[in-house]
Formats: structure tokens, sequence, C-alpha cells
């Protein structure tokens, strides 16, 4: 589905839909946050999500463990004792190790959203800014950036990424810059799009005569008008993120021990599930699946409300 | 077209040595090496290993080496880690593997995919409409890493029906989930996406045109609707494939089938360069040659393309 | 031959109904010439679909379309493809988008008269080769090869002409056949299918918003409305005596190209919403002649109009 929504991003005809769209006006947002909130499951996921967040931000303060403290108490007798439990205070159960899930799970929830709203946003900003000043130049600049485009998609980015993370080291920091240098492509093809577009209008022409050098144009008058696409690309490039982050944790080149992520937690959980401690895979992966649900709607959802022709 | 074909096999030479020098750099610039370990090797000792594997020359000589043992003997080195084994060994015993079950893998996505998509078309908000929209957002929940231990829950451990790893020389049975994890969620993409594009070709005129001829329904659909409903379904196998590619790593890597995902993992560990570099390589031709099949495939079915390329 | 008896078309959309034909008759003999004139949005090619049996899934049609004594609009999907191209082909109004662009022009033509009377690949060939040599494809030999895109529009236009003569049907549908088209180039298709027509024998019912294009070809003419009829006469008495306010109007609105001082006379406002069947006379609101029993009464057609006035009180 964010293959179909990427397709249409790039294809000529939403470019032309979209340049029709001149959304620099108040009113396009404010018509725009209308819509969004007529959607209902936008609505319900944004208030999913937004409680995922509160659980990543203070679930802490709910458990009575931390995530790397070992409960001695259950080691050796896990497949029988360590389940959920109100009684000894693990909420969610212990890994095979004995650390409490709960808060591993908090802490793993909070790595996940942490690379996927900074490594997501600033990708696609950067993807964003190389394709605005692509589409603005035009020429050999956008040539280069063209030909290094194509090349990229064609070396799978796995490589890049399990490469990058055994050798140079698995802080939640390098897994961050790991994602963006993999994915500066992110929102480059329609950016540039939008702005070949967008700079033979007669504003663009106008500000130019007034001795507006090119990057107040970019800044001041096209910026504003592609922010809207911006914004969709960004709601679809975060899911995916956060996808990728969690299969490269379930690899294990992911984030370093004790520090977790849904992804190795899901990988432990898949990984000790033969020997009957099913909650180790069930609640990582039910907490994967509502953040990767509310993302998905949320995305379809300012889709809805921000592209011209799903109107 | 051939001339076509060409120009894209020559972009693969730029392009696999631009990889090359970057990986190589990026590796090797790296802390760490093949041989660094808990117990660091006395420096005599590690100075004959390093001697052993040419390691001792200037980078650039040894990238040199590398590249000139490519060219003129299909030579991609001894791995680092794995002993007495070259790189054409490992490949030559997990790519096999890898490209047996991708290959089913790829049958599942289209052979399933593209009949639902047309069927959920035709029976627009039908039965199967609503069961592939299901299934496409099932699918986007549930990506390939959390889908694999599901079906091995269900296979494995509740029915007992498939092995829930191994390879076993490729028998059937270990090849299912293997093919099935990593394509599913492509297959709902495709079926989507064939939908799609068959409701727009069946809504355009000259269907109509067809219609008007007084040709029978499954004639309309299958000489006149099918080839241009499939053609977006075509353009994305490009990508598709590309993405099963990486996938694939983490199918080797959980379902253990030894394929070449496993020791390219393997090869990140324990810094083996030879092995990375020669799976990089392999990887990245893989995809350049899956792309432009699909490329001149929809070159051979799009008569305006083909124009375009001559 | 052809008769259109109440025919009513109606469609399902998504704020409600629209109500695209309402009660229109008509027949067409043997060798007969009729025209279908209306603006944009009359409902013109919704009849024209539905005599194909090609409406839109949304679309319901109620009333008779009699093909030689059978109703069209009842008739199994297998029979109906037995009439269609066979007896009564069509011309659609955008002759680039009409032609499959993933087929060669051979296949699209020959594919017909397989179909239908089972001719095999050579023969077919032969029948094609025939057809576009008798609508003046030049070269025909080479186009057959061709797909779509290496054509011109003209080029769509006599091969989409081609495909539906070369069953010789007994009557083609030719709907807005020249719209798409330059201006020279439509002064040739209209004279081709005239000469088509006179050569075969074939009935046309000329669907068009052009009334210019009307004069020279068609011995009847039906103006419609809001999806009615409002006036139905042969073609010379019509351009001469036109008996309706709306045909009036029309005409106004043609350049006379004997008199350039004559003024051009634009309709004032707008189609008519189509949301409910009508109940008073469609174009009563944009009626220059409008009395009030106008906006309260839905007309008949009687003795070829349908207007509450008597023709002597028209201005």
């Amino acid at each position: 589905m964010i293959g179909a929504a990427k397709r249409r991003l790039t294809s000529p005809a939403f470019a032309e839909d979209a340049a029709e769209e001149m959304v620099a006006s108040r009113s396009f947002w404010a018509d725009a946050g209308r819509r969004f909130l007529r959607n209902r499951m936008a609505v319900v996921s944004v208030g999913m999500l937004g409680l995922l967040i509160l659980f990543a931000l203070f679930g802490n303060l709910l458990a009575r463990w931390t995530y790397e403290e070992i409960d001695w108490n259950l080691l050796g007798r896990i497949k029988e004792e360590g389940g959920p439990s109100l009684s000894n205070g693990h909420w969610f159960g212990v890994d095979e190790l004995g650390r409490d899930l709960y808060a591993r799970t908090v802490q793993g929830t909070r790595t996940s959203l942490m690379v996927g709203f900074v490594a997501g946003p600033v990708s696609v900003l950067l993807g964003a800014t190389i394709g605005a000043l692509a589409g603005y130049y035009g020429g050999r600049f956008d040539r280069t950036v063209l030909g290094a485009y194509t090349i990229w998609l064609a070396i799978p980015y796995i490589i890049f990424f399990v490469v990058w993370q055994a050798f140079f080291g698995r802080s939640l920091g390098q897994m961050i810059l790991v994602i963006i240098l993999v994915n500066w492509t992110a929102g480059l093809l329609i950016v540039r799009g939008q702005v070949m577009m967008l700079k033979n209008r007669e504003f663009v022409d106008a500000a130019r005569m007034l001795g507006m050098s090119d990057l107040q144009i970019l800044a001041r008058h096209l910026a504003p008008n592609i922010l809207w696409v911006v914004v969709i690309y960004t709601s679809l490039v975060i899911p995916e993120v956060i996808m990728a982050e969690s299969l490269v944790s379930f690899l294990g080149v992911g984030i370093q021990e004790p520090n977790t992520s849904l992804g190795a937690l899901i990988s432990a959980g898949a990984a000790t599930m033969t020997f009957g401690t099913l909650w180790q895979l069930a609640f990582p992966a039910a907490v994967f699946v509502i953040a990767q649900v509310s993302l998905f709607y949320i995305g379809d959802g300012l889709r809805d409300a921000l592209d011209p022709k799903e109107r | 077209m051939l001339n076509y074909t060409l120009r894209r096999l020559l972009m693969v030479i730029p392009t696999l040595l631009i990889l090359v020098v970057f990986a190589f750099y990026l590796m090797r610039l790296a802390p760490g090496g093949p041989f660094t370990s808990e117990r660091p090797l006395p420096p005599a000792v590690m100075a004959n290993v390093l001697e052993r594997y040419g390691m001792d020359e200037p980078l650039h000589v040894q990238l040199w080496t590398y590249i000139r043992n490519i060219l003129c003997c299909f030579d991609f080195g001894p791995s680092f880690a794995q002993k007495d084994r070259t790189v054409n060994d490992v490949i030559a015993q997990g790519f096999p593997v890898t490209l047996t079950y991708g290959f089913w893998s790829a049958v599942f996505v289209l052979l399933l995919g593209i009949p639902l998509g047309i069927v959920a078309a035709l029976k627009h908000n039908g039965f199967w409409d609503y069961t592939m929209t299901g299934l496409a957002i099932f699918s986007q929940i549930f990506p390939n890493f959390v889908l694999a231990p599901i079906l091995v829950l269900l296979f494995t451990l509740s029915w007992g029906l498939l092995p829930g790893g191994g390879w076993n020389g490729g028998q059937w049975q270990y090849v299912v989930m293997p093919a099935i994890a990593l394509g599913t969620s492509y297959m709902a993409s495709v079926a989507r996406l064939t939908r799609g594009s068959m409701l727009e070709v069946l809504g355009s005129p000259y269907i109509r045109t067809a219609r008007a001829k007084g040709l029978p329904e499954r004639t309309v659909i299958l000489r006149h609707a099918l080839k241009p409903a499939l053609l977006p379904t075509l353009t994305y196998m490009g990508p598709v494939f590309v993405y099963m590619i990486t996938g694939s790593v983490f199918v080797d890597v959980f379902f253990s089938t030894g394929g070449i995902g496993q020791d390219f993992i393997d090869g990140a560990y324990s810094r083996d360069y030879s092995i990375l570099l020669g799976l990089a390589i392999l990887y990245a031709v893989l995809t350049f040659a899956l792309t432009l099949m699909v490329d001149l495939l929809y070159a051979w079915i799009d008569p305006k393309v083909r124009a375009g390329l001559s | 031959m052809l008769s259109v008896e109440t025919l009513r078309i109606r469609f399902r959309t998504g704020d409600g109904l629209v109500h695209a034909v309402n009660d229109v008759s008509f027949r067409v003999g043997a060798g007969e010439k009729l025209a279908i004139v209306g603006e944009s949005g009359s409902g013109k090619s919704q009849m024209a679909l539905a005599v194909m049996g090609l409406l839109a899934k949304n679309a319901e049609a109620e009333g008779r379309v009699l093909w030689e004594g059978r109703d069209l609009l009842t008739l199994p999907p297998a029979e109906m493809n037995r009439i269609r191209a066979r007896e009564i082909a069509i011309v659609f109004q955008d002759p680039m988008s009409s032609l499959n662009p993933y087929m060669r022009i051979e296949r699209q033509l020959t594919e017909i008269v397989e179909q239908h009377e089972g001719l095999g690949r050579a023969a077919a060939r032969a029948r094609a080769l025939e057809v576009m040599d008798a609508v003046r494809i030049p070269e025909a030999r080479a186009r057959l090869r061709a797909y779509p895109h290496e054509l011109s529009g003209g080029m769509h236009q006599r091969i989409v002409i081609a495909m539906a003569l070369m069953c010789r049907p007994k009557l083609i549908l030719a709907d807005e056949p020249t719209t798409a088209l330059d201006v020279t180039v439509q002064a040739q298709i209209m004279q081709l299918l005239s000469e088509v027509q006179r050569d075969l024998g074939t009935s046309v019912v000329l669907i068009t918003h052009d009334l210019g294009v009307v004069a020279g070809f068609c011995e009847e003419v039906i103006v419609l409305y809001g999806g009615r009829i409002m006036e139905q006469a042969a073609t010379l008495p019509l351009f001469e005596r036109p008996a309706h306010p709306y045909t009036r109007g029309l005409l106004r609105a043609v350049p006379n190209v004997e008199d350039p001082a004559d003024e051009l006379i634009a309709i004032p406002g707008s189609p008519p919403s189509q949301r409910a069947f009508p109940t008073r006379c469609p174009f009563a609101p944009r009626c220059v002649d409008a009395i009030e029993s106008c906006r309260l009464t839905l007309p008949e057609l009687t003795g070829g109009r349908a207007c509450l006035r008597p023709v002597e009180e028209l201005t």
C-alpha cells in the first residue's frame, strides 16, 4: 500500500495536480485539518499513537523493574513462572534472561519511535533539500543527483545497513545516522518534480524581479508550496523506517544490548517461542502492530486530507 | 532494444566499481578486523597472517589486486573467517538455496497476487474484493519478520505440518514457509496494484470499443484488458525483486536455510571483508539483472516504450 | 428497423439519481439517416450506449429498444454480442482513446470478423484491407502492422470507422465522430461517412452537438434538451422553419457563412439539473418565449414539437 501511495506521489499526473494547488494560503491547512478530523480511523489512530508515545515516555513510572535488571528469583523457572503476573510486578512477564519485559517493551518502544520520528523526518528533509536544489538548478547538478539516485536504488540497502552497524558500533545515534544515510533518496524525486513545476510560475518570476536570491525564493516561495507533499511523504517514511530498524535489529545487528528495540524484542521472542514462552513474542509484536496500524491510518488520513486528487 | 540493453549493461560496470570501492574503504577504515579478538595475537604471528592474506600492503594496492583477480580469474579471494574456503565456495553453496526459495516465492507472489487482483477487480465490491483489501492491510501490519514467527507457531508448533527451519537439500516442505514468509506482503501489494489498474483499464474507452465489437467478456478481458492492466504491476516488480533480495537475508537467518543471507550476517560479525564484498557484488548484480529483466519485459509489452528505446 | 420507445435512462450517483434520458422515442428505417442533436449532457451519447447495451454499471434503462422486433434492453449478453458490430456498429467520439494502444491495428480489425463470421486469419486480413481501402486509408498494408500511437488523429478515426464497417452492419451509430478532429479532417470524415452510407445502404444515427454537421448529411433531425425531445423534423424544414424556441436558439448560435453580419446569439443560462424527472418544460428557465404555464406543465411531443406555445407566437 505504501508502494502504491509512493507511486502515486511520483507520477507526473500527481505533479500536475499538486502544482495546480497553490497552497501557501492559510485556508488550505485549515481545510486539510477539517478533512483530516472527519476521517474517523485517522483520528482514532492519532489517539492510539498518542497513547503509545505516552507509554514510551512515562510507562516506566508503572514499572517495578528497570529494563536491564535480572530477576534472579525467576531464573531457571521462566517457562513456569516467568509469564505475565500482577503479583511479582512483571506485567508482561520476563524475557529469556529474567529481565522485566514490561520495562523492556517500554524501552524498545522508545527506541523504535525515536528512530522513526527522528530518522524519518530528517531523511525526508535531506532528500527534499537535495531534490529541491536539483529541480531548481537543473543542468549538470540535476543529472549528477539523478545518476546517484539510480545507482543508489540499485544497491539493496540492507548491505550498507548491516555493514555499517557491524563495523561502526550499534548505538542509537549510529542507528539514526545510518538510516538517514540509507534513506537520503526519500522524497527526492517528488520534491524535485514539484520544484521543476513551480519554478516556472509567475510568482517565482515576480520574486526574481524583486531581486530575491535563489535561496530566498526556495525558502520563502517554493518551500511553503511543497510543504504538504513533504508532510505526506514523511508520514509514509516513518513506518518504513521503524520497520527497517526492526528488521535490522531482528537480524542481530541493531541496537546494542541491554538497550533494545521492538524488532530486537520480537526477534528474541520468536527465538524462544519453541519453549512455550509465547508472551515474549506477543507483547512486543502487539505494540509493534499497534504502532504500524496507527501510523498507516494517519498516513492514509493525511493523504486524503492533503492530496488534491483524493478529495 | 539491443542497443538499450547494452547501454544498461554498461551502466553496471561503473555502479559495481563505485560499490566495491566505497564498501572496500568503508570496511577497511572502520576499527577492528577479521583477526582482532579478545586475546590479541602476538605481533609476529599477526604480521604473518596479514602477509598471508596480502593485508600488509597499502589499501589501494589491495583493492587493485582484488579487482584484478575478479576480472582475470573470477576469483573473489579466500574467506577470512572460514578456514580453507573461498568466497566462491561460500556463494556456490549458499546461493542455490536462496535462489530456490526466492524463485518459488516470486512464483507465489505472481501466481497468487495477479489472479487475486484480477478477480477482485472483476467482482468489484464482492467477497474477493474485500478479502483482498483485508489481506493488503494485514500484510502492511505484519512484515515478514512478524509473519515468519507466526507461521512457525502455526505450521510447526501447533499443527506439526512443516519443519520450522533447515533446508534438507531443498525438499518442498522446507521451501514452503521461507517462500511464503518472503512473499506474502509483496503478493498483497501486487494483488492490490493489479486490482487498481484492472479497474482503471476496464473503465477505459478502448475496452468499451472491444465490448462494442461483440466479443465475449472473456476475450475482452484476456485479449484487451489483461496486458495494459499488468503493466503497472510489472513496473512494480522491479522494486519488489529488490525488496525480496533484501528480505531473503532475514529469511535465511530466521529459517536457518543455509542461504547466503546467513553468510552475510556472519561475515558482518566476523569482519570477513572478502565475503562481505563478494556478497555485496552478488546482491547488486542480482538487483541489476532483475530490474533490467523487468524493464525489457515492459518494453516488450508496451509498444510505445519499445518505440522509445530504439 | 430500430425503434426506440419511451426510453428512460437513470444513473445512480453519490448524490442521488440523475435522469439522463426521459421518455425518448424514435424510429430509424433501413437506409435512413437520423441526426440526434443536443448540448453535452443532454443524454444523447447515453442513448447510443443503451442501444449497444454498453451503459455504465450504475445506469438503469427503462422502455424498449426494439431491433427487428427484439428488445435489446432485455437480450441476454450472448445474443447481444451477436448483434454488436455485426448488425449495429458504433463509432465512438474520441478516436484517440477508442483504439487499444497495446494491439496492432490488424488484430483490432480482424478480431471482429473472426468473431462474427468465423473467418480465418488470411480472410480476415483481406477483409480488413478491403475495408481500409473503402475508408481511404493509404498504405493499408503497412498500417495494419502499426500500433495506434503511430497514427494521426484523422487516421485513428478512419480506423474506427473501418472497425464499424468490418461486418457491413445494418446500422451505424456515429457518436460525435468528428469533434476530436481538425476542421479540415472533420469535413473529410463526414464526406467519407456519407459515401460509405450511400454505397452500402447502411442506416446511420449521427449524434452531434453541431447543427452544421447535420445540415448536409441527415434527412431527419431530433433535437434533444434535458434528456427530452424538443423537436423532431425533416432536416430542411427544421433549418428553414424551426418550430421550437430551443432549436431557434441553436440555429442563432451557428455562424452563417452567407451573411457574416448576422449576429450570433448564445442561449442564456446553462443546461438543467437532472436530479428529478422533469415535471415542467426543461427549457423553460432559458426560454425567451416561456410563459407561466411553461413552468408548470410538461409539454408532450405533438406534431414534431414539444412546446406549449403555438409556432406563430414564438419570437
